[in-house]
């Protein structure tokens, strides 16, 4: 049931074209700006600049991408019945949250996957396939708190209000982050908030990799707090949002 | 009367609902045995809609108990032995009715086969279309496809034909009737009095969160007066009258004869064919069901 619930999410959201273009070709677009323009220069780390915005650009792809598919959808169901539809026929409550996880995680794979195929065919972004399948690794199991915060605001929300604050909470996570603006251009106070933000931490595990020192291990741990934490607050908030009066 | 020793379809016992100051039902008890179709009639704001969720688990109950098919309501949902048409349900627009169907279907442990789900619901020219832009009527027809999908041994209805046109009605009353043909129970939610009298085998009458009858069509009608036959008996004797079949009370003024009967057509017939009398202006009146739908719910 679990695997049929997710093959409805992803149908679903694949046939939604502000998915498409903003989950899928915003990102590449973007990417492929950046690079064209600064792709020749190099970062402190002795990355090229293309590679760096490679990475960025699929992080903030993930994170966009799990946010529109989780939040909206789900708060929509919600207020549109189709929710009282689905609790009334035998698929048990948990497989609707975790597969609307699963389904949000599998449709982030394109976009990430695309971003990096642009670098390494048309930027000449050159890495070992460890290299790769560590990035793609971390990029896409990092985004699972990104997924849980998500599915928190679809919980919590009105469907009208929903699209702005998943709008504002993306910009605000990306660009705090220094997936927009890298935060070596940033200010000494700016660049210590940005390097606490959830979002930078996330994608310093990518930078870390291509510039070749692997996973940061306190990186990882604050990406799985964030998830743990978040996590616990979307079973927390789906409890609330189908609780049977 | 029922002498099969099987499980009830559902049972509600002494069930209240209160949201907040509202009690929508009121001590409701009422026990259906399986199979047939069954209408929960009364007026808007009676308590239909709450009943149908408490018996689908949607909604607990403040008092009372709710049984469905010899366990909870939420244990007869998870085992797939329950389908519901719940109002306003809406449908995944990106989604084709075949999609949606098929995936609702794959949910239960023993689902109808896909072509007679299409055929129950007249869906079969619309498999490939998205349900983005459906008519109403068309968006109902979908909702009882997945409501059957699953051979579901109670299917519940919450007023199934709202936004139906003449034509879609009619199919989907056929629909129902075969699926209930198959010795599975069907209650449906109507405030529509003919829908009531021509699709259940029996009625239960709510208003106010109330049970206010509970019987077979012609039962409803006939406790709330029944019809009333009427004829000039002139100066012919009345004894015998009150004997007729059906016939619950005699009337005489005037050289007319008023019989209260809770059978027109049983009575009428013994009137001519088991009585000697010169029967003149027969006229048969009343006994609608809607007559005894305003009789019932107005004081109770």
């Amino acid at each position: 049931m679990l695997a049929s619930y997710v093959r409805l999410e992803i149908l679903r959201s694949v046939r939604n074209r502000k998915f498409v273009i903003l989950g899928i070709g915003f990102p590449l677009v973007i990417y492929l700006l950046n690079a064209n323009v600064f792709g020749k220069e190099t970062t402190d780390d002795g990355v090229t600049v293309s590679a760096y915005v490679m990475v960025s650009m699929a992080a903030y792809g993930a994170i966009s991408g799990v946010l529109v598919n989780t939040a909206g959808p789900w708060a929509q169901e919600r207020a549109s019945g189709w929710l009282p539809q689905l609790q009334v026929t035998p698929l048990p409550g948990w497989t609707i949250i975790v597969g609307k996880l699963a389904g949000a995680l599998t449709l982030v794979l394109p976009s990430m996957l695309l971003v990096c195929l642009a670098g390494a065919l048309t930027q000449g972004v050159s890495l070992s396939v460890g290299q790769w399948a560590a990035l793609v690794g971390a990029l896409w199991a990092g985004a699972v708190p990104f997924a849980a915060l998500g599915l928190v605001a679809g919980s919590l929300l009105r469907p009208d209000a929903v699209q702005p604050v998943t709008l504002v909470t993306m910009l605000g996570l990306v660009i705090v982050g220094g997936l927009w603006f890298p935060v070596g251009s940033m200010s000494g106070t700016m660049r210590s908030i940005a390097e606490a933000s959830p979002a930078y931490r996330y994608a310093d595990m990518g930078w870390s990799v291509i510039a070749g020192h692997g996973v940061p291990l306190a990186d990882a741990l604050t990406v799985a707090g964030w998830a743990a934490a978040l996590g616990g607050l979307a079973v927390l908030a789906y409890r609330r949002a189908t609780v049977r009066p | 009367m029922e002498t099969i020793p099987s499980t009830p379809a559902f049972a509600l016992t002494g069930v209240a609902k209160q949201y907040g100051d509202v009690r929508a039902v009121d001590g409701l008890s009422v026990t259906a045995a399986a199979g047939g179709a069954i209408a929960l009639l009364g007026p808007n704001g009676a308590g239909k809609s709450t009943t149908v969720s408490l018996l689908l688990g949607l909604a607990r109950p403040t008092a009372g108990t709710v049984r469905v098919l010899g366990g909870t309501p939420g244990e007869a949902v998870a085992r797939g032995r329950v389908g519901a048409m719940l109002q306003q349900g809406e449908l995944m627009p990106e989604l084709t009715i075949g999609e949606l169907v098929g995936f609702v279907r794959g949910l239960y442990p023993r689902p109808l086969p896909l072509g007679e789900i299409l055929d129950l619901a007249d869906l079969g020219s619309l498999v490939k279309r998205r349900t983005k832009g459906l008519s109403g009527g068309q968006a109902q027809r979908v909702r009882f496809a997945l409501a059957v999908a699953g051979a579901p041994d109670l299917l519940v209805l919450d007023e199934p034909t709202a936004a139906m046109d003449v034509e879609s009605r009619q199919r989907f009353w056929d629909g129902m009737r075969a699926y209930a043909a198959g010795g599975r129970t069907v209650l449906f939610a109507t405030h529509y009095l003919e829908e009531a009298d021509q699709h259940a085998d029996r009625v239960l009458v709510i208003a106010r969160g109330r049970l206010a009858a509970d019987g077979t069509p012609a039962q409803i009608k006939a406790t709330a007066g029944g019809r009333l036959v009427t004829f000039r008996l002139g100066d012919q004797p009345a004894a015998g009258l009150d004997a007729l079949p059906g016939v619950t009370s005699v009337e005489i003024r005037d050289g007319v004869a008023r019989l209260r009967t809770a059978d027109a057509a049983l009575t009428t017939a013994a009137l001519y064919r088991g009585t000697t009398l010169e029967v003149h202006d027969l006229e048969v009146s009343g006994g609608h069901l809607e007559d005894a739908f305003l009789a019932l719910t107005r004081e109770s």
